[in-house]
Formats: C-alpha cells, sequence, structure tokens
C-alpha cells in the first residue's frame, strides 16, 4: 500500500458535512465512515475531527445531541443544519469546479 | 425553528472540558468495541484505538477553547444587545413624554451643574498639588507674635536662619509691592517681588530671556536690576530684546537683566522681581517687614525645621538687649506652603461644597417623586409586560437604564453650565479666592461628576423601580384603567417632598445670615463717611522727587486744583484708606518719658482727608497750612488712644512720637497733640478700630513715598462725579503717574468680596432648591389631584362646598409642608453653627431670620400647592364623572 495522502487545507469540513448529510452520526461514526469510503488513502488523525466539529456547530452548520447507540453506549450525535446544508452544497461545487480546473491542466485520472 | 435544541448544544448541562472528555472516551470505547467484536484482545485494542485517536490532551483542549471563545462572543453581545435595547427602549420613553424630560433633565443639570462647578473649585483650590516641583517640600516660615499669632520675618533673623538651618535646602524672604515703573512703553502701577537669592531654585524658575539675579546681585551695595515677567515683557515692553532696556522703580533706574515666567508665587501676578537687598534693610530684629518661604531638606519632617528653627530663633532675640520684648518673635511657625496660601478660604469652600451637595440631594428628590408619580401611571404597562413573563431583574434593570439616561444627558448640560459658571467665576472673583485663576474643568473634575451622575441615577432610580417591581402584576391590572394608586405610595411621596422642603429650608436660613451678615457690614459705621468719595492709588518717581518733601509739595498742590474744581467739596492725601485691610503699626512714645510707650496704629494724612471723609473732629483742630516741616511737628490722635493712653485727661498739648516709621523716630521729634478724631476701622469693616495717631503729612511725608491714597468728596454727593476730575488734574500735574480710581464705595464692597462670592453661591444654591422644592410640591398635588377627580366630583355633585374641597387638598399638601419646615429646623439649628466664622454680629439660630425664611418657604409651598389644587377642583363635577 502507497503511503496515505495528506489531506488538503479546508476540506476537512466538507468531508464531514458530506458525511452528515446521510444522517446524524456520533464522531466515532464520521471517522469510521470517512475511512472506510476513502479504503484507508487519506491520513487523518481522528482526534482532529472534534475541534473541527466544534467549528462547525458554533457556526451553526450542525447540531449536536447525545444519545444512545445502537450497543447502548451513551455518544454526542451530530446532524447537518439547513446552513450546513446550504454550505455543503457550496463546498462541493467549489470542489468540483477545483478538480475539473486541474484535471485540464494536469489530465484526467489514468484508468 | 430548532432554537430551543441549538440553545442546548451551546450551553450544555455540564461543563466544557467534561463534555469533550465524555465526548472522546465515547469515541475510543466506540472504537474499542469495534475492534473487539473483531477479535482483537481488548488491552491491543484499546492501545491501537488511542494510538489512532492522535494526542488526546491537545486535541481535547483544541476543541474546549472552540467552544469557550464562542461562548465569550455570545455572551458579549447578549449584554451589549439588551443594555442597547434597554437604551434605546430608555430614549423612546423619554421622548415620548418630552415635558417630564425636560424638567428631569434640567432638574439633574442643575443639581450636577452646581457641584461640578464647586468641585472643580475645590479641587483646583484644596486637591491640586501646587505647580511645582516637589510642592510638599515648600513650606512657610513665620515668626511667632507675644499674641501667639504668626507675624512677617525681621531680616537679621532670615539672615541667621539662612546662615544656620541645616532643616531647609534653600530659604528665601520676599515682600511684594505695587510700586511705579517707569521706563516701558507707558508709567504703569507695576507688582514688584522684592526676592532673595533662593526664591528662583526653590519655586524652580528659569530664565526666558537672559539671566536671572545672581548671588553678588544680594548685596546691599550691588548695583541694582531687575527681572520682569514674561507677561509683563510681552505687554508692557513690547517684548523687545533686553539689552540696553533699564526700569525706574523704587527710586533706583535698574537694567533689565533677564525674562522669567511667573512661578505663580506669591499669587496675583508679579511683574518684576528685585534682590530685596536693594534699598537698605533694617537692621533691627523687631522690624518685621519679609515673608519668607523655604524648601525642605530630603528627609527633615516640618517638626524638625520648626525645633531647629525656634531653637536658634530663641537664641538670635536673647543677644538684643535693646529690642521691645513686645516687638521680638516668641516663636516659629512652619506650616506646609498649600495649607497657608490656601488658609480661610478652605472653611467656605467646604460649606458650598455642602449646600451643592444639598442642592443635588434636592434634585434627586424631585426626580425620585417625579418617577413614582411616572411609575404610578405606568404601573399598568410594566405589570402588563411582567404578566406576559418579563423577568423583574430585566425590568428593574431597565428602569435603571432610564435612570442613567437622565443621568448622562443632565450630566452632560450639568458639565457645560459648570464650565460656563466657572468662567463667570474666575472672571468675577479673580483675586478672592487663591488660586481660583487656576480652576478647570480637568480629568479629576469629569470622574467626580461622571461618578456623581451614576449615583444620583442610582438614588433616584432605584427607589421608584423597587416599588414598581416589588408588587405583583395582577394587583395592578385587577385595579383598571387608573393604575394602581395606593395611599402608601402617596405616603413615601410625601416624605420626599417633606425632605426637600427641610433642604430648602437650610439652604435658605444659611444665605439669610449670610445676606443679613453682609447687610450688618455694609452698613457697619466704620467711623468715616465714604459714599461720595472717590479715590487714587499714587505713587510718586523717586527719581523725579528726590525729596519727600517735593513729594509732599507736590500733594498740597494736587489737592488745592482739585478743591478749586467745581465738583469737588474737599480733598486730601492719605498713607492708608478706611477698610484698606491693613494699618500700620508700631510703638509709640508718650510726652518724652521713655518708660511711657504704647503700641498703635499710625497713619501719615493731610487736614482735607479727614474733611473729605468726614471723620469727625472730636477737639482741637485738623492739620493746615500752619503746619510746615519747621514749623513744631503736629498730631492728631483717635479718640480711643485718647482714652487708653491719657483716660481722664485733655488729650490735646501731650506729646508722641511714632513707631519706626521715618528718622523722627531716632531723633526722639516729638509731636504736640492739637486734635483728637473719631475712631476709624482700618483693618476690615469687621473689625473694630484700632487706637490710632495721625502724623502731619507736611512734616512727615515718608511713608507716602511708598504709594498713599489720594481722596476727594464730591460736593453733590456723587462719588462717581469727581472720578474724571481726579485723573484729569493728576495727569496735568504729573503724566508719569500710573492711575489707579476707584469710588471708595466699591472698595468697601471689594473687602469683603469672599464674603460676597460665598453669600451669591449660597443664594444661587437656595434658589434652585426652592424652585424645585415648589415644583415637587406642585408636582405631587397636581398628582393627587388628577388621582383624585372622581373623588372630588362626588363630594361636589353631592353639595361639598368647592372652596371646602379646595382647602382639603391644600391643607393636606401644607402638612407635608410643616413637617419638612420642622425638620429644616431641627437641622438649621444643628449646620448653620458651621457657618459661624462667615457671619457678623447674626446669631447662627437668629430668628428673625428662621421666621423670615419658613414664611417665604409656607407662602411659596402654599401658592405651588393652591395653584394645581384650583384648577383640578374648577372642573365640573358632571364632566369628570362621565369621564369615568
Amino acid at each position: 500500500m502507497a503511503n496515505p495522502l495528506e489531506l488538503f487545507k479546508g476540506t476537512l469540513d466538507v468531508l464531514i458535512l458530506k458525511t452528515l448529510s446521510r444522517g446524524s452520526l456520533h464522531g466515532y461514526g464520521i471517522s469510521r465512515w470517512i475511512r472506510e469510503t476513502t479504503e484507508e488513502e487519506l491520513n487523518i488523525e481522528e482526534g482532529a475531527l472534534y475541534p473541527a466539529l466544534r467549528r462547525l456547530e458554533t457556526k451553526g452548520l450542525v447540531e449536536a445531541e447525545w444519545g444512545v447507540t445502537d450497543t447502548s453506549r451513551e455518544a454526542k450525535f451530530y446532524s447537518l443544519t439547513g446552513e450546513g446544508r446550504t454550505e455543503l452544497e457550496a463546498g462541493l461545487n467549489h470542489w468540483h469546479r477545483y478538480v475539473r480546473a486541474m484535471s485540464r491542466v494536469l489530465g484526467s485520472p489514468a484508468g | 425553528m430548532g432554537g430551543e435544541r441549538k440553545r442546548r448544544g451551546i450551553f450544555p448541562r455540564f461543563g466544557v472540558s467534561e463534555d469533550v472528555e465524555r465526548e472522546i472516551e465515547a469515541h475510543i470505547a466506540l472504537h474499542v468495541e469495534e475492534l473487539v467484536g473483531a477479535g482483537w484482545d481488548p488491552r491491543a485494542a484499546r492501545e491501537e484505538a488511542l494510538r489512532r485517536f492522535g494526542d488526546r490532551d491537545r486535541i481535547a483542549a483544541a476543541a474546549a477553547a472552540v467552544t469557550r471563545r464562542h461562548h465569550r462572543a455570545v455572551g458579549r453581545m447578549e449584554m451589549f444587545d439588551t443594555l442597547w435595547q434597554d437604551i434605546r427602549y430608555g430614549v423612546r420613553t423619554l421622548v415620548r413624554s418630552p415635558t417630564f424630560a425636560l424638567v428631569a433633565v434640567l432638574t439633574l443639570a442643575l443639581g450636577i451643574g452646581a457641584n461640578t462647578a464647586i468641585f472643580s473649585v475645590v479641587n483646583g483650590v484644596l486637591l491640586r498639588p501646587l505647580p511645582f516641583e516637589d510642592p510638599d517640600e515648600i513650606v512657610w516660615v513665620t515668626e511667632v507674635n507675644t499674641r501667639g499669632g504668626p507675624m512677617a520675618v525681621a531680616w537679621p533673623n532670615f539672615r541667621d536662619w539662612m546662615a544656620n538651618l541645616r532643616s531647609f535646602s534653600g530659604l528665601a524672604a520676599y515682600g511684594v509691592l505695587s510700586t511705579t515703573a517707569l521706563g516701558g512703553d507707558e508709567p504703569v502701577q507695576a507688582r514688584v517681588g522684592r526676592v532673595s537669592h533662593d526664591y528662583w531654585s526653590i519655586f524652580g524658575v528659569v530664565p526666558v530671556r537672559g539671566r536671572l539675579t545672581t548671588p553678588d546681585d544680594h548685596h546691599e551695595d550691588a548695583a541694582p536690576v531687575v527681572v520682569v515677567s514674561r507677561s509683563f515683557w510681552e505687554n508692557e515692553l513690547s517684548g523687545a530684546e533686553i539689552s540696553g532696556l533699564s526700569l525706574e522703580i523704587l527710586g533706583f533706574r535698574a537694567p533689565v537683566v533677564g525674562v522669567a515666567e511667573d512661578p505663580g508665587f506669591p499669587g496675583g501676578g508679579i511683574d518684576m522681581w528685585a534682590p530685596l537687598e536693594l534699598g537698605g534693610l533694617s537692621s533691627s530684629r523687631t522690624a518685621h517687614n519679609w515673608r519668607v518661604v523655604g524648601r525642605m531638606a530630603s528627609g527633615v519632617s516640618i517638626g524638625q525645621a520648626r525645633q531647629e528653627a525656634i531653637s536658634l530663633t530663641a537664641r538670635l532675640v536673647q543677644d538684643e538687649p535693646g529690642a521691645d520684648p513686645d516687638f521680638l518673635a516668641t516663636s516659629v511657625f512652619v506650616t506646609p506652603l498649600q495649607e497657608a496660601i490656601v488658609g480661610d478660604s478652605r472653611t467656605p469652600l467646604l460649606l458650598l461644597f455642602g449646600a451643592a451637595g444639598l442642592v443635588l440631594l434636592v434634585a434627586c428628590t424631585n426626580l425620585a417623586s417625579t418617577l413614582l408619580a411616572r411609575g404610578a401611571a405606568r404601573s399598568r404597562e410594566l405589570a402588563v409586560r411582567m404578566s406576559l413573563g418579563a423577568a423583574k431583574g430585566r425590568i428593574l434593570r431597565q428602569l435603571l437604564t432610564e435612570g442613567l439616561v437622565i443621568a448622562g444627558v443632565g450630566g452632560t448640560t450639568g458639565v457645560l453650565m459648570a464650565g460656563g459658571v466657572m468662567r463667570g467665576l474666575r472672571a468675577a472673583q479673580a483675586g478672592t479666592i487663591p488660586r481660583l485663576s487656576e480652576v478647570t474643568i480637568d480629568g479629576w473634575v469629569l470622574a467626580y461628576t461622571a461618578a456623581v451622575a451614576l449615583t444620583t441615577a442610582f438614588l433616584f432610580g432605584l427607589l421608584p423601580a423597587l416599588r414598581l417591581t416589588r408588587r405583583d402584576a395582577g394587583d395592578a391590572l385587577r385595579v383598571g384603567s387608573r393604575g394602581n394608586a395606593r395611599e402608601g405610595r402617596a405616603g413615601v411621596w410625601r416624605v420626599l417632598v417633606g425632605a426637600e422642603v427641610a433642604m430648602a429650608f437650610v439652604l435658605l436660613v444659611a444665605t439669610g445670615l449670610l445676606v443679613r451678615s453682609s447687610r450688618a457690614l455694609l452698613t457697619e459705621d466704620i467711623g468715616a463717611e465714604v459714599g461720595d468719595v472717590s479715590t487714587a492709588a499714587v505713587t510718586l518717581s523717586l527719581v523725579k522727587y528726590a525729596s519727600e518733601y517735593d513729594q509732599a509739595r507736590w500733594y498740597d498742590e494736587l489737592i488745592s486744583e482739585l478743591e478749586a474744581l467745581p465738583d469737588v467739596e474737599s480733598a486730601g492725601v492719605m498713607s492708608t484708606l478706611p477698610v484698606a485691610g491693613s494699618l500700620a503699626s508700631g510703638r509709640l512714645e508718650l510726652d518724652g518719658d521713655l518708660e511711657r510707650a504704647t503700641t498703635a496704629g499710625y497713619v501719615v494724612a493731610s487736614g482735607g482727608a479727614f474733611e473729605a471723609l468726614d471723620i469727625p473732629l472730636l477737639r482741637g483742630r485738623l492739620f493746615d497750612e500752619r503746619d510746615t516741616p519747621e514749623s513744631g511737628h503736629v498730631a492728631i490722635v483717635s479718640q480711643s488712644f485718647a482714652e487708653t493712653v491719657w483716660p481722664g485727661e485733655d488729650p490735646i498739648g501731650h506729646e508722641v512720637n511714632g513707631g519706626g516709621m521715618d528718622n523722627f523716630w531716632e531723633d526722639r521729634t516729638f509731636a504736640r497733640v492739637v486734635g483728637v478724631v473719631g475712631d476709624v476701622r482700618y483693618r476690615g469693616l469687621d473689625i473694630e478700630a484700632r487706637p490710632t495717631v495721625y502724623f502731619a503729612h507736611s512734616q512727615r511725608p515718608f511713608r507716602l513715598q511708598w504709594g498713599a491714597s489720594v481722596v476727594a468728596e464730591s460736593s453733590l454727593g456723587d462719588a462717581a462725579r469727581v472720578v474724571g476730575g481726579l485723573r484729569e488734574t493728576i495727569r496735568r500735574l504729573d503724566s508719569d503717574v500710573p492711575l489707579r480710581l476707584e469710588t471708595m464705595r466699591s472698595r468697601v464692597i471689594e473687602s469683603i468680596a469672599e464674603r460676597g462670592f460665598v453669600m451669591v453661591l449660597f443664594g444661587a444654591f437656595s434658589l434652585i432648591a426652592l424652585v424645585l422644592a415648589s415644583v415637587g410640591i406642585y408636582g405631587v398635588v397636581s398628582y393627587g389631584v388628577a388621582r383624585r377627580t372622581r373623588e372630588m366630583g362626588i363630594r361636589i355633585a353631592l353639595g361639598a362646598d368647592g372652596g371646602k374641597v379646595l382647602g382639603m387638598v391644600v391643607g393636606a399638601s401644607m402638612r407635608m409642608v410643616f413637617a419638612g419646615l420642622a425638620l429644616g429646623l431641627v437641622a438649621a439649628y444643628g449646620l448653620t453653627r458651621l457657618l459661624a466664622g462667615l457671619l457678623y454680629e447674626v446669631s447662627p439660630t437668629d430668628p428673625l431670620t428662621l421666621v423670615i425664611v419658613a414664611v417665604a418657604l409656607a407662602g411659596t409651598a402654599l401658592l405651588a400647592s393652591w395653584v394645581p389644587a384650583r384648577a383640578g377642583t374648577r372642573v365640573d363635577p358632571m364632566v369628570t364623572m362621565r369621564a369615568e
């Protein structure tokens, strides 16, 4: 396996918002989802998620509530707010334009 | 949407750190659970989870910090938000009732303005340190006379102090005199500071141009030099290059060697300084001519310095066998300079400060009662808001904010008013109160005003606010459209108005006592009739008139020219004017007998001076043309002198020789008494006449050289009419004489200017208090009437006499006024004795003043009650009843 990729600055927020767009999740759930979806290609320190989550919370993009998991463990669940959803769309839009622009210069991924 | 849930997220039930820790622990637990599910060993699983999580402590801290920052920002925003809301609400409520707002703001502006003005004076005069480097080190040193009072310092004593005292790093003797200075753009009456050398270093004076005096200038035989003040240099010397400039003062022509900034000591503005050694110094330890200031050596206490000075001085005066022991120093006083300067002004200023405080209390009381009245009208609004869930604390805070808005606007207006008042005071009272020219509205004054405004806002805002919010909401709502108007509140209200009346009473009594004192003073018999007399202060040039007899002849010529004028009844010259504030005094020998000596005041005068001032001749004759330098010397004595020295005898024919005033003292040339005149108060309106001896100006003119006063009596009884003649005649005889002309009447009034200052301010304060109290009474009565319109309508409809109802309302109001008067009477008995030092021939509990003030105040209160009561009871009963 090649070395994991470093995350571009500022992309963690979009990743979290995207993850939550499927429904509310606790912190560990978010980190596991990102890990599995990216097939562990991204090198994210799991703990880094938490300051980011709180930043999103103070901006009113996500909201948090303590709840209980399927295995009866206490955990804080996060979900997107309306503003969060708008922000996610803007972020995705921005990301896609970025990737298209880069690809035009650097060429599409092989295969 | 979701507001409640969001809030709970931002403000969790437990602390932020705990929240973060719990969340992280949950994360790790979930990870471990999953790994164990996949077959990991639990311990290895935990290690793996922790490793993957990263630096736990750093992350926890970072996460908590994000939330905490947010909480603080939100908290601040909410606070400012509510405060802003309250202020806007407060301003809106005030704008909705402009009359109330205007009255409230004006009331407060008067109270705060008065306080700011007086505090700025207290601050500038009493509190602010003198404007010198290390002002605490500067002291005032005086000898002590046999009566235990301070006394100016004799030159030999000062010289020996200088040489021997180790407690001082500098000692300076000085004297100030007004004299003619020639050589500038015009002849002027200049204030000359005659100073010893340390004066410069004590006050840290540095030259602006040229140099100061050097120790070499300070010898009796040194060539005279003069240093001019910057303002004199700019105004009188046109700021010209000083080399080549010289001035003629005190009989010397002295080159101007430098220009210096006046350090402001001694006050009153100094035009120039000259070495005090100029003109010779008395070597007698009984000639008390100099004032002395010193700077303490570091580490020496005032007590130590005083001890050293006392023991040295005791040795000095022991070695003075020939001197009259009555005129030798018995001790030494060393006083901090600030205390010495401010001296007698402290008490009146503190009294004024107290009076201003009372005015502010009246203003607060008035506002509190007005707010109560408004509160009654608003209780329904507040009740509605409270029943709709507004927190009591919030409403309380909002009422206080309204108070703050009033206090803010009122305070600002007050400071502006105080600024204007201060400018007026400085212009009108310069010279009355020491350091008044230094008074400004500075940071301290503004801080004080802000503190006062805040305190008053709470004083007048809190009581009504508490009363309004204490009741439960339903109570006010049930009572209906009139709001809650229980008798209890009117009770508090009456107490407030009663207190206002009491405070106004105290202030008015104080003013009354001061006015009566001033009247007593101004009508005091000073032994001379001054109403129709004008005077000119004259100092002739000692260069032009080398001999004092040349000067005497000049005055003779002036007097005869003046008496030839149609407007002038009589004219004369004298060395001291009545109520001038001082009287030269000294030892007088009697009848050629060295053993028979006495102490008395002495004046040099022409016969016309007695006529012009109508000083009654009781026996013998006045001075006239028979009394020439060659003829035998003559004297006139005052009645009390004759009675004290020669009781039961005819004083005519006795002989006196006067106190160290000129060469005739040393020559032992006795003067024969030719007349007896009435006693005259020279030292002040309120100071008993001192036994006095008069010498003829034609025979002993020496004293006139340092300044004389020409007096002229109008033949038409109008002092102002002779001023022009005085000016023209003096100008014609010598155009180099600087002129200072005024009527004697204005001199008399000026002599009690400090009393006038205190009286006028007390008058203004009590007038404000009276107006405010009347407004308060008016307010209570008109509110009470409005509240009871229905009841009165019914009474009148049922046949009650309209007049009776009116009487009932006015009577209720006057009961509280009389209660206030009784309280004020008690307070006045306690407080007016503080004024005792300012009163003259009036007791602090003068019954006449108390009665007049009580009647006047009761009358005003009656009017203030009657007007709104009448307006209220005149309404047609049917109209008021239908209005319900």
